[in-house]
């Protein structure tokens, strides 16, 4: 956020990759890559490579964080030491991941039916392999397909996508220079059905008209990405899991 | 009939039932004793590393990343690059897997990966010098994707594609130019490992979880062409003549794995 | 085999539908797993954990042996609970047994009665929703495995099966592993009897 005055981010309509103010980077998913989790799923999104498994509903432990009257979410966002271009990073969880695993477990705390798992535990693992900007929508976004190839009761789908400002233009799907340059970042996850707002956070400085329209954006590319997921399910399914993927 | 239960995770077996099958000489998923299960690896897969791989046995995953960064040399050997080496067994990759610091299992698969690799002297660290208290240190992360049963065998598989893969990152100025290459790195040797368990009288090659949650013995050995890299030896005892057997065993498996890398 | 694929949050209909897997908000029903719509036209989860009810038969594996009774994993959060005074045989660690969900309290307590100690062999697990197939219409399939085996097979209602001991395990596993990969197809029954004649 913030940034060189000489840096051009959008020049003409145009973003250094090319694309337009409102346009998704390509986006893919599988699921079921994973045989021993219940549920998982993988996405590249841009130049990030995300991995997501999803255990339960399973025994709580530690025994006394269990509730009767529904499961325990439980939710681990990390980045992996080499999933930056830059430095080597360091194992293990850091006070970014910390908050993002907090935050993408609250979405989905309001579309799991946690009521039918008393005492159990659902886990959602995130590992981000490859980052280049909008982890954790991209996270979120494949964490909806794992939990849905777990089997884990959903009363609707979640999609996600950062929205931002650079230039003093509104732009969609922010990549890692927008993000670092840009002036403003607002990743949103958004319920498919009733277009509830489950994950919303910003910074930088932006008018309440340009959140309005910012959310409209949001809600355009999260149309699109549901699309995806849902292919991604539907292909899994009819194909009964023959898949040919490679990594 | 206490030694005799079964692990709680995996297995639900005994071993005097899986003992009938090998005394046949077949195991529980159609494989002869010494048969490893189908092997495959993918290399380039993680840009933002100047090498990886995914290394596959069977269902076992396991990606190795290899990325380079500017550090301190060690003050016993300051004109030496440094290899660092690390693991995570994600709980991504198996429902035993529990999320948090690396435990006695993820950090001794990281510490045999890096000693067969070491000890072959495959990766020439004198030529990773740059300047006075700079080297090149290579990090090496090992991260099993899914658990199968041994993921050592496919970490030390992947871990030399990785190496294969990788390119020198340019150096100007004693900084690394993230993003622009300067040839591969040379590896003067492919080193692997030959995993293998004993269940009853039998040894068994390469063991899925299944046999490894029931057996008694367990040795993993790492070679490269004419010699013995590594040893490790997990649960039980071995004898002496027993061991030489197993070595042979693991010269003749590992040039196996090493026509797979070499292709 | 055209299947129409439906997803979670999907509608399946006005109004309270009263299928397993879905969820009602007061104004209509809607899918809150994957699942699939049949013939009939009603909806069919296609991945679901399993969920005990009172009467179902499954296969498990004692955990724990304390003076109260003994815990039984039965692939649930919770496990099962057999108190000692329900049953006459004593159970060790690691025993197989085979027996009936007798009661399911609201926070998921499974008392297990009817126990049958299985002699040793092999327990595999198989999806939940796939079971059915497994079992076959008119338990074709399972017979047929069984005809096959060299031994026994019992297939519980949650997703664990027994092999027993003397049996040809390596094929049984082999044969359970193709049920669950195609589960999907139709005259899957008649694959598998050819399939297991070759081998003969």
């Amino acid at each position: 956020m913030g940034g060189s005055k000489n840096t051009k981010l959008v020049i003409d309509g145009k973003r250094v990759d090319g694309r337009t103010t409102d346009e998704l980077r390509d986006i893919k998913i599988v699921t079921g890559v994973i045989p021993a989790a219940d549920g998982s799923a993988f996405i590249e999104w841009g130049g990030n490579k995300i991995l997501c498994g999803v255990y339960g509903p399973r025994e709580c432990i530690p025994r006394h964080g269990a509730s009767p009257y529904k499961a325990t979410l439980k939710c681990r966002y990390m980045m992996s030491p080499f999933s930056s271009l830059e430095e080597h990073g360091r194992s293990g969880p850091s006070r970014r991941s910390t908050e993002l695993s907090k935050v993408i477990r609250e979405a989905f705390e309001n579309v799991i039916i946690l009521e039918r798992f008393p005492n159990a535990q659902i886990e959602i693992y995130l590992d981000v392999l490859q980052a280049d900007g909008g982890t954790r929508t991209a996270s979120l976004t494949a964490a909806t397909v794992a939990l849905a190839n777990a089997g884990i009761p959903m009363r609707d789908m979640v999609a996600a996508v950062a929205v931002g400002k650079a230039d003093d233009i509104l732009v969609l799907d922010l990549d890692k220079g927008e993000d670092n340059l840009g002036q403003s970042d607002m990743p949103v996850a958004m319920s498919m059905r009733d277009k509830k707002l489950l994950l919303i956070q910003m910074d930088g400085l932006l008018t309440r008209e340009e959140i309005a329209e910012m959310l409209d954006m949001v809600e355009n590319g999260c149309n699109k990405i549901n699309t995806i997921q849902v292919d991604a399910l539907r292909k899994h399914y009819e194909n009964n899991g023959e898949d040919n993927f490679t990594w | 009939m206490g030694e005799e239960t079964t692990d709680k995770i995996m297995a639900y077996v005994r071993r005097d039932v899986m003992n009938e099958s090998l005394n046949k000489g077949i195991r529980f998923d159609g494989r002869k004793l010494e048969d490893y299960r189908e092997i495959s690896v993918q290399q380039s897969v993680i840009r933002t590393a100047e090498g990886s791989a995914v290394g596959k046995i069977g269902e076992t995953q396991v990606l190795v990343a290899a990325k380079f960064d500017v550090v301190k040399p060690f003050p016993d050997r300051p004109k030496q690059g440094v290899m660092i080496s690390n693991a995570e067994l994600l709980p991504t990759a198996s429902p035993t897997f529990e999320p948090g610091p690396p435990n006695e299992n993820s950090i001794e698969v990281a510490r045999v990966v890096d000693r067969a690799i070491r000890s072959a002297e495959c990766v020439d660290l004198d030529s990773f010098y740059i300047e006075e208290d700079k080297v090149l240190g290579l990090f090496l992360d090992v991260y099993v994707l899914n658990h199968a049963g041994n993921y050592t065998d496919a970490a030390t598989l992947a871990a030399t594609a990785a190496l294969l893969d990788a390119k020198m990152p340019k150096i100007e100025d004693g900084k690394i130019v993230r993003g622009e290459y300067e040839g591969n790195l040379n590896l003067t040797a492919l080193p692997v490992t030959t995993t293998m368990i004993k269940v009853g009288n039998h040894w068994l090659i390469d063991p899925s979880q299944d046999e490894e949650c029931v057996a008694e013995t367990e040795l993993t050995i790492g070679t490269t062409e004419k010699h013995v890299c590594a040893m490790q030896k997990g649960r039980g005892a071995v004898g002496k003549e027993e061991l030489l057997d197993c070595i042979d065993m693991a010269f003749k498996k590992g040039n196996d794995l090493r026509t797979i890398l070499k292709r | 085999m055209e299947k129409k694929i439906v997803l979670p949050g999907e509608k399946i209909g006005d109004g309270m539908i009263r299928a397993h897997n879905t969820y009602f908000d007061g104004t209509a029903t809607y899918a809150a797993v994957i699942g699939t719509i049949n013939e009939e036209g009603r909806y069919i989860a296609l991945e679901t954990p399993y969920k005990p009810l009172v009467g179902d038969t499954v296969v498990g594996v004692v955990t724990d042996a304390r003076h109260a009774g003994y815990s039984v994993d039965i692939r649930l959060p919770e496990e099962g609970f057999v108190p000692t005074r329900t049953i006459k045989v004593s159970l060790q660690l690691g025993d197989f047994v085979l027996c009936k969900i007798k009661s399911v309290n609201e926070v998921g307590d499974i008392d297990l009665g009817e126990v049958r100690r299985l002699p040793p062999g092999k327990i595999v697990s198989f999806p939940a929703s796939k079971i059915p197939r497994l079992i076959g219409r008119k338990s074709s399939m399972i017979e047929l495995l069984k005809e096959h085996s060299g031994g026994d097979i019992i297939v519980g209602n949650n997703v664990y099966v027994w092999i027993s001991k003397g049996s040809d395990i390596p094929l049984m596993i082999e044969t359970i592993n193709m049920i669950k990969k195609k589960a999907h197809k139709s005259g899957l029954t008649d694959e598998i009897s050819k399939f297991l004649q070759k081998v003969k």
